[in-house]
């Protein structure tokens, strides 16, 4: 009853709205037809009155009023000096003839009659000219132009103009979209505000809705679309030439990459989470430090440093080894710098799991008699195993999905990503590019999805809340000691790598000249400003948009109930699983052409780095707000605070540390970001990751390592920006409780 | 503070939830209708699941009814969101704000509505003072125990002066001790102001000791509205009559109508009933009748309407109780002031019997 009144009221408004939007349209677009008319008819007027005394140069004139009516056409009629009527003298013959078919009728009649007076006119009627050799067929209204003769008083000829109404076409198109949009606007407005109890609620879910499915759905669908067409038509022509096995060879490439990578950083990640989680070796702080580094590492700073270790001119191939055939290029190099770059991921992964494994289970192994490697392997690794597979996974996703590494490393060979980057930059075929990268997309949705939905609900560990307190040794002294000597080497080796480029700021010709010298940060500084400049304020921009967006999104996901919120979910979590290349190619696709004509912009690399970013946000904020009564939520509303106080006083205090913690993870990933930044850079906003790999790719060595230091180094501050943040405010609850 | 008090009508409110899975919808409450009038203390007494939360989401504006009305004295607030509604929630986990003070919590009502700061300041020490808690202004929720959390959690609903307290299994958290405390200071308070409060709770002692009136659900249904003595005495149902207390079923076919009530055939033998529900009893048809464990009484074997043989004796101090096993399942007898009276041993068989002003017939539906 409520509602039907409500369903009346916005049809009625809803009526009145598009009525009065319609009038409005319709007048302006009436008045603006008036006034072109007039101008036109001005215009042409004026261009009569320029008619050339000669005969014999009227023809040339003619052809010129193309100028002032673009695909006009004309025909000039002299006044007979013996009969007085108009006769055709020059321009368009179909003009001409429409003129002789239709001379008898009124409109006709008419016009001759007033160019005899001197009086322009336009017809009335609107009047077909087939289309000839010279000009197409047009439809429009015919004008009436007088010619007076020198004296002004009489008539020499009439020029008579036919012109379609193009110039007012795309004004009313204008018009049309400006009606359209204000009549939707209207409508979801005043339905959003009669029928959500929470008008702030439905407008963010609305607000979210138009985010995803401008910035993530129709790029992508764009994407998938183009590989589908072909001149126009609906064609398999990309996929039949993208399906040879010359890019079959990538596809495969990246998968092999994936499963050795995936294997080493499981196999490394388990070592280290072992080692802290389930022995009482000192220095685990130390180890756990080191072994989550690499995880906010720049890209190209590992794969620079390997180049500068093992490359052609590495010190440790051609300096210390002399060797001369050693290539670093290829699938062993890109294992071993994804596997150093990425088993932070698998270590964190499985730390929190092993972690959460009681020891009281193991304690009952061994106390019924079990050896302690019978209790590791028929105990633990079970236990572990749902961590281990997720931890596989993901490492295997990111490999995939990696492009910075292969595009410096990969040599010869051939992995998707940039076989995709090539594909667009190098061969200008950005269809080619979308459908290997779409390629690409399907083991990586595989895995997201197996992680998702089949591990995380297999998972045995619950966490409880309450880590034991004791821990039993599972591993024998002889184990102890080779496990501790292979993460100790893993860290020499990772404390290396990072070494090396902070060296290679220093030396003056890395593999020729060692000598040190200065001189590399000044110039990197000289040349890359613009881009440190550049990433730091595009970054800085996005972060707090990013930040409040997915936190409002987390709200939403988390306490609310609406149709479509599944959907919505997996919009915004979808950037998540694709990878970088295929959503910059998808941005180039959609973003260089209206309605949204952004490449080139700022405002194009910020939106990237905001809805990349908003997935980890909207899980963090999410899982912070899940541990939250939402009856202190409720409780504020229903003391008075409408939505956004809530919002504001509440929820964001609560979960500040998941706020902080995304937005300095935005902040940082936005910083580093390559795969879909690369296509997405212009000569106006230009990247710092960009510029390292320029600098590499000319093998200015020196130039690249002074920038990924500064890259890093701007990283750290950020991280310990972060910890600054959330800590005080842990001091603050503290003054607050006395 | 609240003298002009405002009632609260629930008017055939229905809610259907959407099911998450399947497509069929689960119903929280069906046709529900009752009225709270200015001042009183209502109770929504029943299991969990009973659709009583959901009815008090829905005055409080958390849940929007599939159909039905809500009314707020003379306003229909169906619609309004909780904000717009001069109702306020003590909540079950009380819903503090982890990261403000006592006082901030307190004050964070009167903040929204824009009071200025020494009014705020006043209210805040006055309504602090009115819940005991003066002294604890300056703590963290997190550091005060059960019973301070839901003093907290009470002044902070009580300082806005709602027109409508909604207590929401408030004492469910605290222990056995704090929970009779807490239940008459909310009791004094509620009367002192005068404010109309619906509360609820599955604790059927907390309903009778507190309430004007109690409403009685089931499975999204109101079995029954009256005081709560009225409930306990002349319950309509088998189901009633076992969720307000302790009770004892005999079955017992209906003989016919007699003077004073119905005549009924219990264990062969022929009873009066003086009160009977008004549903399901009719000559021929079968019924039970109940009886409270106080109006029992235990007699030699072979007298008293039904034998049994007493399994255990409880001793309480005031009373004893003891478990008879009798052929209708066990009978809870009990022995008020068992030092004046005889108390059957463990084991001895014995009979039971009652005052026919004391049973009340009932249908034998459940």
């Amino acid at each position: 009853m409520a509602a039907r009144k409500k369903v009346v009221h916005l049809l009625v408004a809803v009526t009145v709205f598009v009525a009065v939007d319609a009038w409005i349209y319709s007048s302006l677009r009436g008045a603006f037809h008036a006034i072109m008319a007039e101008n036109q008819t001005k215009d042409i007027a004026l261009f009569a009155g320029s008619a050339p005394l000669d005969p014999a140069r009227v023809g040339a004139w003619l052809k010129t009023s193309g100028d002032i009516l673009p695909g006009s056409r004309a025909v000039y009629l002299a006044v007979d000096a013996t009969s007085g009527n108009f006769v055709y003298a020059a321009g368009d013959r179909e003009v001409d003839a429409l003129v002789r078919q239709n001379a008898a009728s009124e409109d006709f009649k008419k016009g001759l009659d007033s160019a005899y007076y001197l009086e322009p006119f336009v017809s009335a009627k609107s009047y077909t000219v087939p289309g000839s050799a010279a000009s197409p067929s047009i439809t429009g209204r015919l004008h009436f132009a007088p010619v007076p003769d020198d004296t002004g008083a009489g008539v020499r000829g009439a020029l008579l103009i036919l012109s379609s109404g193009s110039v007012t076409g795309t004004y009313d198109e204008l018009l049309l979209t400006l009606a359209i949009v204000a009549a939707v606007l209207f409508i979801t407005i005043y339905w959003v505000v009669s029928f959500s109890r929470d008008a702030v609620m439905g407008f963010s879910i609305l607000g979210l809705f138009l985010i995803v499915s401008a910035f993530v759905a129709y790029p992508l669908f764009e994407s998938v679309r183009l590989t589908f067409v072909d001149k126009g038509g609906l064609s398999l022509r990309i996929w039949k030439e993208i399906l040879t096995p010359r890019y079959l060879a990538a596809l495969w490439g990246s998968v092999r990459l994936g499963l050795w990578t995936a294997s080493f950083s499981t196999i490394i990640g388990f070592l280290f989470a072992f080692l802290t989680e389930r022995t009482s070796v000192g220095g685990k702080k130390f180890v756990a430090t080191m072994a989550t580094l690499p995880v906010i590492s720049p890209p190209f700073s590992l794969t620079l440093s390997i180049i500068l270790l093992f490359g052609n001119n590495g010190l440790v191939t051609r300096q210390l080894l002399g060797l001369s055939n050693f290539s670093i290029y290829g699938l062993g190099g890109l294992v071993v710098v994804q596997t150093v770059g990425m088993f932070p991921i698998a270590y964190l992964t499985l730390s929190s799991v092993l972690k959460a494994i009681d020891s009281t289970v193991e304690d009952a192994s061994l106390d019924l008699r079990a050896s302690r490697l019978r209790t590791f392997v028929s105990i633990t690794v079970p236990l572990a195993m749902p961590g281990i597979l997720s931890a596989w996974l993901l490492v295997f996703t990111n490999s995939l999905a990696d492009f910075a590494n292969p595009l410096l490393l990969s040599g010869s060979y051939q992995v998707l990503s940039t076989e995709a980057y090539m594909e667009v930059t190098g061969r200008n075929n950005l269809g080619g590019g979308a459908a290997l990268s779409l390629l690409l997309l399907l083991p990586t949705l595989t895995a997201f999805f197996a992680q998702r939905y089949w591990i995380t609900r297999k998972s045995f560990v619950t966490v409880t809340g309450k880590p034991s307190t004791r821990l039993t040794e599972l591993a024998s002294k002889p184990v102890r000691i080779a496990l501790v000597a292979f993460v100790g080497l893993s860290i020499v080796l990772i404390m290396s790598l990072y070494g090396t480029i902070v060296a290679g700021c220093f030396v003056k010709n890395w593999g020729i000249d060692y000598s040190f010298t200065l001189e590399n940060i000044g110039e990197a500084l000289r040349q890359g400003s613009k881009a440190i400049v550049d990433t730091v304020t595009l970054a800085a921009i996005a972060t707090p948009i990013a930040g409040i967006l997915a936190m409002i999104a987390a709200l939403v996901v988390v306490r609310r109930t609406f149709f479509g919120k599944r959907l919505l979910e997996a919009l915004i979590m979808t950037p998540f699983a694709v990878p970088g290349t295929l959503i910059g190619i998808s941005y180039i696709l959609a973003f260089n052409k209206a309605p949204l004509l952004l490449v080139g912009t700022a405002a194009i690399i910020v939106i990237n780095y905001i809805v990349r970013e908003l997935p980890v946000g909207l899980e963090t904020g999410a899982a912070s707000l899940r541990q939250i009564d939402p009856s202190i939520e409720e409780a504020a509303q229903d003391l008075g605070a409408d939505m956004p106080t809530v919002f504001r006083t509440i929820v964001l205090p609560l979960i500040r540390p998941a706020f902080i913690s995304s937005m300095s993870y935005t902040f940082v990933r936005s910083m580093t970001a390559v795969s879909a930044i690369i296509f997405l850079i212009s000569a106006r906003w230009y990247h710092l990751t960009v510029q390292i790999y320029n600098f590499s790719e000319l093998l200015r060595f020196g130039l690249a390592s002074v920038l990924s230091t500064a890259l890093i180094i701007i990283v750290l501050l950020a991280f310990g920006l972060m910890r600054l943040l959330v800590r005080d405010q842990g001091l603050t609850e503290k003054t607050v409780s006395g | 503070m609240a003298a002009n008090s405002i009632s609260v009508r629930v008017e055939r409110v229905s809610k259907r939830f959407r099911n998450s899975k399947g497509r069929s919808d689960v119903i929280a409450v069906k046709e529900s209708d009752f009225t709270v009038a200015p001042g009183e203390l209502v109770t929504l007494l029943g299991p969990s699941g009973c659709g009583k939360t959901t009815t008090l989401r829905m005055i409080a504006g958390f849940e929007i009814p599939s159909s039905g009305r809500i009314l707020i004295g003379e306003e229909d607030v169906t619609m309004l969101p909780p904000n717009r509604r001069d109702t306020a929630t003590v909540f079950q986990s009380y819903g503090l704000f982890p990261h403000m003070n006592v006082t901030d919590n307190v004050a964070y009502g009167l903040k929204i509505r824009r009071l200025s700061r020494p009014e705020i300041d006043r209210k805040v020490t006055q309504t602090l003072d009115l819940v005991g808690l003066a002294e604890l202004a300056d703590r963290a929720p997190g550091k005060l125990s059960g019973g301070q959390q839901q003093r907290v959690a009470l002044a902070r609903s009580l300082i806005v002066e709602p027109s409508v307290l909604l207590l929401d299994e408030p004492l469910s958290n605290l222990d056995a001790l704090l929970r009779e405390q807490m239940r008459i200071e909310i009791r004094k308070i509620q009367k002192s102001l005068g404010i109309t409060a619906v509360y609820v709770t599955h604790d059927r002692v907390e309903a009778m000791s507190l309430s004007d009136r109690v409403i009685v659900m089931k499975d999204g249904q109101i079995m029954q509205i009256g005081a709560p003595q009225d409930v306990y005495e002349n319950p309509v149902s088998q189901f009633v009559a076992g969720f307000v207390g302790k009770v004892a079923f005999f079955p017992v076919e209906i003989a016919g109508k007699s003077g004073t009530g119905w005549e009924c055939v219990l264990n062969g033998k022929r009873i009066n009933v003086e009160r009977a529900a008004a549903e399901g009893i009719a000559p021929g048809r079968k019924a039970v009748v109940m009886a409270r464990p106080e109006s029992l009484r235990l007699t030699e074997e072979g007298a008293g309407f039904v034998g049994g043989k007493v399994r255990m004796n409880v001793y309480l101090g005031n009373s004893v109780e003891s478990f008879v096993d009798t052929s209708y399942g066990q009978v809870l007898v009990q022995i008020d002031d068992p030092a004046s009276k005889r108390v059957f041993a463990e084991g001895s068989t014995v009979g039971i019997t009652f005052e026919a002003n004391r049973i009340r017939l009932l249908s034998d539906q459940e």
